[in-house]
């Protein structure tokens, strides 16, 4: 049951992560490569660790300095693991190629969040009846929404 | 004016709010096209005018902000309590320059090329769509905000992506330092065919035209400081629960230092908003196109040719093409949908805020039009611009006259300078002294009024060519 609770706050997270990356990638399944349905994969379970971290106070609802730091390590680790796998290479060698990664995650942690922050309470209002963890997340949404509109 | 409380400041970092009406609006062609398109030219030096245009911008945008939070009223009204004609001055360059729809076109001809369907019949369906999604919405911002939101979520997680993929460190590095080469100006740039599209593209760095201007309204919208006591814009449908307008802003107790307090505490919620959320993804994005850029050049020399040529859509294709080749053919796909979803914001952004700005001045100015629920204007002003829209779309030139192009483009750049006059007008003499600018911030507006006309006056009487 608790399994099934955690996984219904990572959904969100999932959702975004394999959009990103379906994006850029998943889509050229139907030229027939499977290259982006190997990033869309790795950004989707980051994504969905976001936000079972985010349900066990990790992270705060909105905050944009911690999860910018998860995403500058968990990105370059997935187009890593991308790289690895299709073999497209990597042109400045392993230390530059996750630097630049490094470097372009801030602005998709930025989008992740962004993104996060729009659908999340959402999800939490349909769920919040069922899984008292959802209950918890949302029950931290709207403090956040009260101190925001006091 | 008549004194009220001012409601307590949000905590200053916060994600979501008014900035997004202005990411919308200014990230658009100058980001995706018009700056990479110049680094492709003249190398990544040349962006050290785009860094000065966003930062100056963000300036413009916290004293756009200071007149709207302090009073609840539009930018318009400041201008027109200072000197009325000013403010008809911008009602009448509005439906000049924003009339017409051709803004829809690089965004609809982006998607022809993905989907194939005609750019007219999807520019006409955008038209008509946008006009009833706004007559149906209950309170038209809290809609309009959602949706843009995800718009610029999913257009900044896909373009971080794309950049991921295709790009690699030398060039963000390259993008990054060549902000700061100050006064770099190769002999080519300071030519009849290029100065003009250098004084479009410092136009176009951010929010561009009367783009600021509208923020206010927004901003207002949004609850914001005095915001607070002004009435929200209703859809149509809703327009009869539409509580009466003021016929005039409100203002705070500058003398109480409890309300003093809570005026910094507004003025810290936009500043985060000034500096991260628009300067940052403004950056973000415009950075990603530029490296992107880059890779198609690498992967393709022949875009360096398309791109000097001054058919926008080649442009795009080519630069479409190269993204391809870098990663997959879908990948070209996308950079257009990119384009097609700029195009969308821009449109959802620009009807709504032309309508907005232009029921705001009606209302308050025009003799009578307080009878008149400000949601009946609004709803005036949006289904006409959206009628004449169609229209043009199927009988006329989209962009508008061909010879009256160069007046719309000199126009829009003009009011940017003449916005800035303005800003130090109405934040100078309306606002009481605690609350006015301090003197760098009216340093950097005068800056922004010399910048925008110096440029412009300089093209025009040196190569007798507005802008590009």
């Amino acid at each position: 049951m608790n399994l099934r609770h955690s996984l219904e706050l990572a959904l969100p997270g999932v959702l975004i992560g394999a959009v990103a990356g379906a994006i850029a990638g998943g889509l050229t399944l139907l030229v027939g490569q499977p290259s982006g349905l190997v990033l869309a994969v790795p950004l989707a379970i980051f994504g969905g660790l976001y936000g079972t971290l985010l349900g066990k106070g990790f992270f705060r609802p909105g905050a944009f300095g911690p999860a910018g730091l998860y995403w500058m390590l968990a990105f370059p680790v997935a187009r890593l693991i991308q790289e690895s796998l299709t073999g497209l290479g990597m042109r400045d060698g392993v230390l530059l190629f996750l630097a630049y990664q490094a470097l372009v995650s801030v602005g998709f942690a930025i989008g992740f969040i962004w993104m996060h922050e729009r659908i999340m309470p959402h999800w939490l209002l349909r769920r919040a009846g069922d899984n008292p963890r959802a209950a918890a997340l949302l029950d931290s949404y709207v403090q956040q929404a009260r101190r925001i509109s006091r | 004016m008549p004194i009220r409380k001012l409601p307590d400041a949000p905590p200053s970092v916060h994600i979501l709010g008014p900035t997004v009406f202005l990411v919308a609006l200014g990230v658009g062609m100058g980001e995706s096209y018009m700056w990479p398109r110049l680094v492709l030219l003249f190398g990544p030096e040349i962006r050290w005018l785009f860094l000065i245009g966003v930062t100056l911008q963000a300036v413009v945008m916290l004293e756009m902000a200071r007149y709207a939070m302090a009073t609840g009223e539009s930018i318009f009204s400041g201008a027109a309590r200072v000197f009325k004609p000013l403010m008809w001055f911008f009602f009448v360059v509005a439906i000049l320059v924003y009339i017409w729809p051709g803004h829809l076109s690089a965004g609809a001809a982006a998607f022809e090329e993905i989907t194939g369907i005609p750019w007219t019949v999807t520019a006409v369906t955008g038209l008509i769509l946008v006009g009833v999604v706004f007559s149906l919405a209950k309170v038209i911002y809290n809609v309009l905000e959602n949706v843009l939101s995800l718009l610029i979520g999913a257009l900044v997680l896909g373009t971080a992506v794309v950049a991921a993929m295709v790009g690699s460190w030398s060039d963000v590095v390259t993008t990054i330092t060549g902000m700061f080469s100050f006064g770099y100006l190769p002999s080519e740039a300071l030519t009849a065919a290029w100065f003009p599209v250098i004084v479009g593209a410092c136009a176009f760095a951010g929010p561009s035209g009367m783009q600021q201007m509208w923020y206010t309204l927004h901003l207002r919208d949004s609850g914001a400081g005095m915001g607070v006591h002004i009435p929200k814009v209703r859809g149509l449908r809703h327009a009869g629960e539409e509580e009466e307008m003021p016929s005039r802003g409100f203002m705070f107790d500058t003398e109480d230092p409890a309300e003093m307090a809570k005026w910094r505490g507004w003025r810290r919620w936009v500043t985060f908003d000034a500096l991260l959320l628009f300067w940052g993804i403004t950056m973000l994005v415009t950075i990603s196109f530029t490296v992107i850029a880059q890779a198609a050049v690498r992967q393709n020399p022949a875009v360096r040719t398309a791109i000097q040529g001054d058919d926008r859509e080649v442009a795009l294709s080519a630069m479409s093409d190269a993204v391809a080749s870098a990663g997959s053919a879908v990948l070209g796909t996308i950079f257009l949908g990119f384009i097609a979803l700029i195009g969308l914001n821009a449109t959802l952004g620009l009807f709504d805020s032309f309508s907005r700005g232009q029921a705001d001045m009606t209302h308050n100015f025009v003799p009578g039009a307080k009878k008149v629920k400000m949601s009946y204007l609004y709803a005036g002003f949006l289904w006409g611009v959206i009628i004449f829209g169609i229209l043009i779309l199927l009988f006329g030139p989209a962009d508008g006259p061909s010879g009256i192009l160069d007046t719309l483009a000199f126009l829009s750049t003009f009011a940017m300078g003449a916005y800035c006059v303005t800003l130090l007008l109405v934040n100078n003499r309306m606002l009481p002294k605690p609350i006015r600018p301090k003197w760098w911030t009216n340093a950097i507006i005068g800056f922004g009024a010399v910048f925008y006309l110096g440029m412009l006056f300089y093209s025009l009487f040196a190569f007798g060519v507005v802008v590009g």
